[in-house]
């Protein structure tokens, strides 16, 4: 028995050996907690497609342009303007007052070399797909640089959004590898320390060019599960968490300790129809059976009794958020006769069975409980599915790459943060795109016309079109943009960002 | 012994592979990893290369005796996601589900060995009955719920402890506890039978004839006979108790080797996830041997081909 003792000793004093040092002393008042469902793969955030990396990418590097969160439009930040030369030239100022946290100044040699870094195939960087269509960048004078690209590419300013700056020196000096590790941006915040998995912690840059953080200390906390977060937050343990699902709302405003904020966000959320017919031969070729899918659904009603009212009612996959949106168009209202005789007209005068594919809710709050509704009406006019349900993202997407997932299956789009309606229609309403199980040569031309040309009006035009076209021809059963949810501490104000990208350096404490 | 010793070694050995071929196949039939790797809109060009580049377009069984050949030098590839060596990535993980197993072992055997032992002294009294409840709702009980209600009541209502994390021993509390009541309920039942049992052996007679005092017939014979059973289900239990690890760790953000699994399972960073199967499954079989062993050393009947 003497030996157990002594060996329950030992390993109670090494659980005391390897708990990690104490925080650097930072008080209570001077921080901001933010909770992470999962860690960061690098601090290298071209080398990422995770929203992870866009985040904390966006609290310690800049960006040559942002995003208004009050307005949705794209503004200046590292960059102060911007002007196409002509259909394959953008010109791009810079500032002149930004330093890197290593001290070095920022200036155009910094731009080219972020750019070149991305598009060289060789560094295979995740982020090179978003500015592919860059051809070269050329170094002006200090501060200004010239972008050539492939033909006229109306999301260059979009995409501005979506690239942090990097450093030259450190680009040549410390390569790849360091970079992984070693954030060298021109953000409001600096990395200090990063334990995988668990935790960062970020300090304010004092030499920041532009407003200075409210709070001197970030801590960004890795919590997976969704009830440990909200139990965080009410306890006091995080002040900002994000995707919070629609049950738990009641339980932070009325916990007198936090509070939600909503905000839509750039995601649109569908069931694709069949209408390429790429999983064989189906009812959903037929147009009539389309409308009839869309006019059987009360979507209103799912929207506002099972979500809660956490979705605005969209006429076609295009967001409300998206430049092109066409808010003139009025979405499907239910009508079951119709429907019925839609079917009955089309040769389905006792309805259709149909397989209907269904996934994990990843992005989709209470994805199952309005996907069931929405079957419920379906059956009501004769469309009747069995449901059959693929519990891991991975295969689901691949059943969907690979065209197998027909005849209707639940999908969902968040445009790449690209607030644009080319960033969904390109992608997921293209003859032969991989999410695509929409061919038609009409909407194709359209998108393609709205690509080449840098013209807002022009574009603006072809996208009414094209969302009347979408609309008429019921490409798929469409639902709703959808809202983010987000639990806020009552120590802090904070709002819901609509694209998604939580700026903690946007955080102040709460006036008492 | 030694002879027992090379055997068990050798089944080691092909239980390993067996685990690492069987996780691999799993593995690569659950889907295309690059699917989630690349930004969704990236052309069909930029998937091939990816493929091609992390060797996924090779015939699988090449794919396998490229990580398996590597894997026995150490060298289980580089994480996809994270780009750094996973073996690395793997043993940094390593040391917080240790320390979270053991304590939970630890938790588990305080509560399962004076209540067994108390249960079996005083058969069919209340104590006992109380005990049997106790243990059946303990088992029944899913364990990321007992994690989440002891959040609730210790984090959320009484704000006495971290509601998750891992630096200071108030984050042990609550994931121990939560480990432990997983295991203790078996445990204490194997206690309690086993002491049943040997209370009623002739040596425990004979004990008593001598005059021996019951504390000591207790302690001295009747608890180190029982412990063999309850070792040696220990042993088979630390595998389970790995598995609670991967719940508890989830529930209380503990950033084990558990955690980094599920999400590189999540991710399909597949070097990553062999490494850390091939490792667990090695610590679980190691375990296994060694509880053999001191079973062995405690009870002289098993020692085989001395």
């Amino acid at each position: 028995m003497g030996r157990a003792v002594s060996l329950g000793c030992v390993f109670l004093l090494s659980l005391g050996l390897v708990a990690p040092a104490p925080l650097d002393a930072q008080t209570k008042d001077e921080t901001i907690v933010y909770a992470l469902q999962g860690d960061l793969p690098n601090w290298d955030p071209p080398n990422s497609v995770l929203r992870e990396s866009i985040i904390l990418g966006y609290n310690v590097f800049d960006h040559l342009a942002t995003r208004d969160l009050k307005t949705g439009r794209v503004i200046p930040s590292l960059a102060t303007s911007w002007k196409a030369l002509d259909d394959t030239t953008w010109e791009v100022k810079l500032r002149t007052d930004v330093k890197f946290h290593d001290g070095q100044k920022f200036a155009a040699r910094d731009v080219k070399a972020t750019f070149d870094r991305v598009l060289d195939e060789k560094n295979k960087l995740t982020a090179r797909g978003n500015h592919a269509k860059i051809k070269s960048i050329e170094v002006v004078d200090d501060h200004t640089v010239r972008f050539r690209t492939d033909g006229p590419y109306p999301l260059f300013v979009e995409r501005l959004t979506a690239q942090v700056m990097q450093s030259e020196k450190v680009i040549r000096e410390k390569g790849h590898e360091w970079m992984q590790e070693n954030p060298v941006g021109t953000g409001p915040y600096k990395l200090v320390r990063w334990t995988k998995k668990q935790e960062h912690l970020l300090v304010r840059n004092d030499d920041y060019w532009g407003p200075k953080p409210a709070f001197k200390y970030v801590r960004v906390r890795i919590i997976p599960e969704t009830a440990t977060q909200i139990a965080e937050l009410i306890s006091g343990g995080v002040d900002v968490i994000k995707a919070v699902p629609p049950d738990p709302m009641d339980v932070f405003n009325k916990s007198g300790v936090a509070r939600t904020s909503t905000s839509p966000i750039l995601r649109t959320a569908f069931l694709q129809l069949d209408q390429a017919a790429r999983s064989g031969p189906n009812p959903f070729t037929d147009r009539r059976v389309r409308q009839a899918a869309n006019l059987a659904v009360d979507m209103d009603a799912v929207i506002k009794h099972v979500l809660n009212g956490l979705g605005d009612r969209t006429a076609t996959g295009v967001n409300p958020m998206a430049f092109g949106y066409d808010s003139n168009l009025k979405p499907y209202k239910q009508d079951v006769e119709r429907a019925k005789k839609l079917l009955a007209e089309a040769g389905y005068p006792n309805g259709i069975d149909i397989r209907f594919r269904t996934g994990p809710a990843i992005v989709e709050p209470g994805l199952r409980q309005t996907s069931d509704a929405v079957v419920a009406d379906l059956a009501k006019a004769g469309i009747r599915t069995q449901q059959n349900y693929i519990g891991e993202i991975g295969p689901y997407v691949t059943q969907v790459k690979e065209g197998k997932a027909g005849p209707m299956f639940e999908w969902s789009w968040g445009y790449y943060s690209v607030f644009d309606a080319d960033a969904i229609l390109y992608d997921v309403f293209r003859c032969g795109e991989a999410y695509s199980y929409y061919c038609n040569k009409a909407l194709d031309d359209l998108i393609h016309t709205g690509r080449s040309t840098l013209d807002a009006k022009k574009r603006t035009e072809i996208y009414l079109k094209a969302q009347r076209l979408h609309f008429e021809d019921a490409a798929y059963l469409y639902k709703w943009g959808l809202r983010g949810v987000w639990g806020v501490s009552n120590r802090v104000d904070y709002e819901a960002p609509r694209d998604e990208i939580d700026r903690m350096f946007a955080a102040k404490p709460r006036k008492k | 012994m030694r002879q027992y010793i090379v055997r068990q070694l050798v089944q080691l050995v092909v239980v390993v592979l067996g685990i690492s071929i069987l996780s691999f196949a799993i593995l690569h039939v659950i889907g295309d990893p690059v699917l989630l790797l690349l930004p969704q809109n990236a052309g069909k060009d930029e998937f091939e290369r990816y493929r091609k580049l992390l060797g996924l377009d090779q015939p699988l069984v090449v794919q396998y005796w490229k990580f398996a050949s590597s894997a026995v030098q150490g060298d289980f590839g580089k994480s996809w996601y994270a780009d750094i060596p996973a073996f690395g990535l793997v043993l940094e993980r390593m040391p917080p589900t240790i320390y979270l197993t053991l304590a939970g072992l630890l938790v588990a055997l305080l509560i399962a060995l004076p209540l067994g032992i108390l249960s079996a002294l005083k058969r069919h009294s209340f104590v006992d009955n109380l005990c049997t409840v106790l243990a059946v709702g303990g088992q029944a009980m899913p364990i990321f719920w007992l994690g989440i209600m002891l959040i609730l009541v210790f984090a959320v209502r009484f704000r006495a402890l971290p509601a998750s994390g891992y630096g200071t021993w108030q984050h042990f509390v609550m994931p121990a506890f939560t480990l432990g009541a997983f295991l203790a309920p078996i445990t204490m039942r194997l206690v309690r039978s086993g002491v049943i049992e040997v209370m009623n052996m002739e040596y425990i007679k004979t004990a008593r004839a001598k005059g021996v005092g019951e504390r000591m017939v207790v302690i001295k014979h009747a608890f180190r006979n029982a412990c063999i059973p309850v070792i040696t289900v220990l042993g088979i239990q630390f595998g389970q108790l790995l598995g609670g690890a991967i719940v508890t760790e989830t529930v209380f953000a503990w950033p084990g080797v558990a955690t980094l699994t599920v999400e590189s399972i999540r991710n399909q960073d597949f070097p990553v996830v062999q490494c850390a199967v091939v490792l667990l499954a090695l610590i679980i079989v190691l375990v296994n041997l060694v509880v053999d062993l001191i079973v062995g050393l405690i009870d002289p009947r098993i020692r085989v081909g001395a």
